[in-house]
């Protein structure tokens, strides 16, 4: 076996101890705030929020979809390795399946506290309506974490069994237990593994892609009251832009740690490899946007019109321009036009980050223009910008799921032992 | 301000009580001459009559009363007397109980309805019996009789005791063309309680749902608030409770609450339902369990809001919702309100 030669060292995380201090604190403080945010949240109700019976659904649904598309485009790229087998991408899966819960639990955070009764956040457990696209997708958000924690653990458990084995302290005892078990580091049952994990895959791809993201797409696009929501290829879209977070997420993620907690080269291919996947997804999410605005807009339908016209001029127009077209394609669609920039790490970090930003604006951009136009002539129109607690308790989420990263990929072997190339 | 004659009102006309009291004397009927045209004993009616005065004033009770003119009234007026109930003998307050109305046909409700049923029931002859048949809720607006008062809107609130940033009904007012060439229409718009509500469909704890008689309903224990309802309405008209109170308006607003769908749920506090869950017009169904038309109905200062069972074809109703004025509001999204509109 390939780790059997050199002598034993497993020490995932940090290697430089100062930017680890540097990064637990600046979470600290973010978690911090957002816990405060959190207590006026609970104690006030949604009166602590922005929203209005005219703008019922605001930051918190968008960030929810936001997370649910980060994880199901980590997801996807994750088969690329496990499902499709193209090389060279073993590297980045265990990462981009990690991402991928922590997205969802990210994404079920946002959920719980949009609830106007928080309290009551598993009833949708116990009574069902089979006609509601919510209903459907709780259980299908269930089944996809179930998936891609059962991934994870064919796609690890080969390593956590010789951490396990020959490792010490926390991170062997660790590994020990979540090995469940299966201590054996044999080929044969790396090959059990592997067989496990493409049938998990299997399973998991129509799951992220019709259900669980496209239906949280198909869960606005049935509002027939929202005709900008109601179109056929509404749910493409959201499948597309996920996505392109997704690939900008893993993309980013790779280079990170393979620099700061790794200290290894970053392997240019693999930059180049994932660079040039998500330029195509931006220039198909471009594409597809522009055909439902063209298609909107040539309906002459007065709310779609008005709707566009909202987004490109509206109030907070800025967030389609400057976040949506600007930090979301433009800007990264430039960083990716020269091979030498694709293979450059810090570049395509800025790319990523760029691009992972840029879709939060898609996504608010999806929730709120629809909301802002009353439904009927002679109601009042809606105005939103997202209240102090709601970018708080945002902030402060969005902290927990870095944490969680953090933690994870400090004690877990994340990167493959034999460095993915067998 | 005091003055000497503080007993004459503005607009009351100055008249002794006992003139009026004279005055109702000459229009009364002569009891002799009433009696005398039919085929029963004069005497026996007038003494029944003066002792039966005593027993309204106290002065001698219902069971002596009986127990004096029993057995005088049977022979007078023979089975018809036994078979005939009698309510002051049989309940305490003086009325007769359903089982004994029902088996003398009586239907309980104004002489109007009793009148209508009692054609119904014959013109269906070996049909369905009319209360097998369902009700089912229905508005008609008359938008020529509507004023854009707003009165309903208020009354509303008065009612069902809805917080700041909840109405369940608003009127939605519309100008149309150019100075001086304007018109204006006003809409009011409660809950279309609609055949095929896009809410009910997508509430993924089914905590709204149709009843049996048309309204729609929505479960404040149940509600979760995720307010996807409020996405999927293509009318607007359903409003989430954030918990603001008129304290500073009124004194002790949230003592008291609106039973809604018949539900008492006391007082209004923090945390609790509704607070948190999403609410809408529920047609008065509170009301209407008791009899009465929904407060903005029976407020409306132009009658322009009817109310009734739009199942019966011969009510006002489904007689107005068929006519040719009759209209729906947005009826391409497929909901099938059962509120109408008469333009
Ligand atoms: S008007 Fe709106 S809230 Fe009322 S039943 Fe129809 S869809 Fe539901
Ligand atoms: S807000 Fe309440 S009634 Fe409306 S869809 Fe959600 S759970 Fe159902």
């Amino acid at each position: 076996m390939a780790t059997d030669t050199s002598h034993f060292e497993f020490d995932p995380g940090f290697t430089d101890n100062r930017l680890r201090v540097a990064w637990y604190a600046a979470l600290a403080v973010l978690l911090i705030v957002g816990g405060a945010a959190m207590i006026l949240r609970i104690t006030d109700g949604m009166a602590s929020t922005n929203l209005t019976s005219t703008t019922p659904w605001g930051a918190w649904v968008a960030f929810y979809i936001y997370f649910v598309g980060l994880s199901a485009g980590a997801f996807l790229v994750s088969t690329l390795a496990n499902v499709f087998g193209v090389s060279g991408m073993h590297r980045v899966d265990r990462d981009a399946l990690f991402a991928a819960i922590i997205s969802m639990v990210v994404a079920l955070m946002f959920v719980w506290v949009d609830l106007g009764r928080m309290d009551r956040m598993f009833f949708p457990f116990i009574w069902r309506q089979l006609t509601s696209a919510l209903s459907w997708e709780v259980h299908a958000y269930v089944a996809y974490i179930a998936v891609l924690v059962t991934e994870l653990y064919f796609s690890m458990r080969i390593d956590l069994a010789r951490v396990a084995e020959r490792g010490s302290g926390l991170r062997a005892r660790l590994s020990g237990l979540l090995t469940l078990g299966r201590r054996s580091t044999s080929e044969a049952s790396r090959t059990t593994d592997r067989k496990w994990l493409t049938r998990a895959g299997i399973l998991g791809i129509p799951l992220a892609i019709f259900l669980v993201h496209g239906g949280t797409g198909i869960l606005f696009a049935v509002s027939k009251a929202r005709p900008y929501w109601n179109s056929g290829l509404f749910p493409v879209i959201f499948i597309v832009s996920a996505v392109l977070s997704g690939t900008a997420l893993v993309m980013m993620l790779y280079v990170l740690r393979t620099k700061l907690f790794d200290d290894e080269p970053v392997d240019r291919n693999l930059l180049n490899r994932l660079a040039v996947l998500l330029a195509a997804f931006i220039v198909v999410d471009a594409a597809l946007t522009g055909i439902e605005m063209l298609i909107a807009i040539a309906s002459l339908h007065p709310h779609e019109v008005e709707t566009w016209a909202v987004i490109l001029f509206g109030e907070m127009s800025w967030s389609f321009w400057w976040f949506m077209v600007g930090m979301g394609w433009l800007f990264p669609l430039v960083m990716l036009s020269k091979r030498e920039w694709r293979e450059t790490p810090w570049l395509m970090v800025l790319a990523g980050l760029s691009v992972v930003i840029g879709i939060i604006a898609v996504r608010f951009n999806i929730v709120v223009p629809p909301q802002i136009l009353p439904v009927m002539k002679g109601l009042p129109h809606g105005s939103y910008f997202p209240s102090a607690v709601e970018w708080a308790t945002s902030i402060g989420m969005i902290a927990v799921g870095l944490l969680l990263y953090t933690i994870g990929a400090e004690l877990l072997p994340l990167t493959p032992l034999d460095r993915g190339d067998h | 301000m005091s003055s000497s004659n503080d007993d004459v009102q503005p607009g009351v006309p100055a008249v002794e009580t006992a003139s009026m009291d004279a005055m109702v004397e000459t229009e009364r009927a002569d009891p002799r001459e009433e009696l005398a045209k039919t085929d029963h004993d004069t005497e026996l009616g007038i003494a029944m009559a003066e002792d039966a005065k005593r027993v309204s004033q106290g002065e001698i009770s219902a069971e002596a009363y009986w127990e004096k003119y029993d057995a005088a009234a049977e022979q007078e007026f023979g089975d018809a007397y036994r078979e005939t109930p009698n309510p002051s003998i049989e309940s305490t307050d003086q009325t007769i109980d359903a089982g004994t109305a029902d088996s003398l046909s009586c239907t309980i409700g104004s002489m109007e309805s009793v009148a209508c049923e009692i054609d119904a029931a014959e013109s269906v002859e070996g049909g369905a019996a009319p209360e097998d048949r369902k009700a089912r809720w229905g508005m008609v607006i008359d938008l020529q009789k509507c004023v854009g008062c707003d009165s309903c809107t208020v009354a509303c609130k008065a009612e069902n005791r809805t917080p700041p940033g909840v109405s369940y009904n608003v009127v939605m007012e519309e100008e149309h063309g150019e100075f001086p060439n304007v018109t204006r229409t006003n809409v009011p718009r409660p809950c279309m309680q609609c055949e095929e509500p896009p809410c009910v469909q997508v509430c993924p704890v089914s905590a709204t749902y149709k009843m049996d008689n048309g309204v729609v309903n929505i479960d404040y224990d149940r509600c979760i608030g995720c307010r996807y309802c409020m996405i999927a309405c293509p009318y607007g008209a359903r409003y989430f409770d954030f918990g603001e109170n008129y304290d500073d308006e009124v004194e002790e607003a949230g003592e008291i609450t609106s039973p809604e769908y018949g539900v008492d749920r006391g007082k209004r506090e923090d945390g609790k339902s509704p607070i948190g869950n999403v609410r809408k017009c529920s047609f008065c169904t509170h009301r209407l369990e008791r009899g009465e038309e929904p407060a903005c109905v029976e407020t409306c200062v132009g009658d322009a809001r009817n109310m009734g069972d739009l199942n019966d074809p011969d009510s006002d109703v489904a007689e107005m919702a068929d006519s040719t004025r009759s209209f729906q509001l947005k009826e391409s999204e497929g909901t099938d309100p059962n509120v109408y509109y008469l333009k």
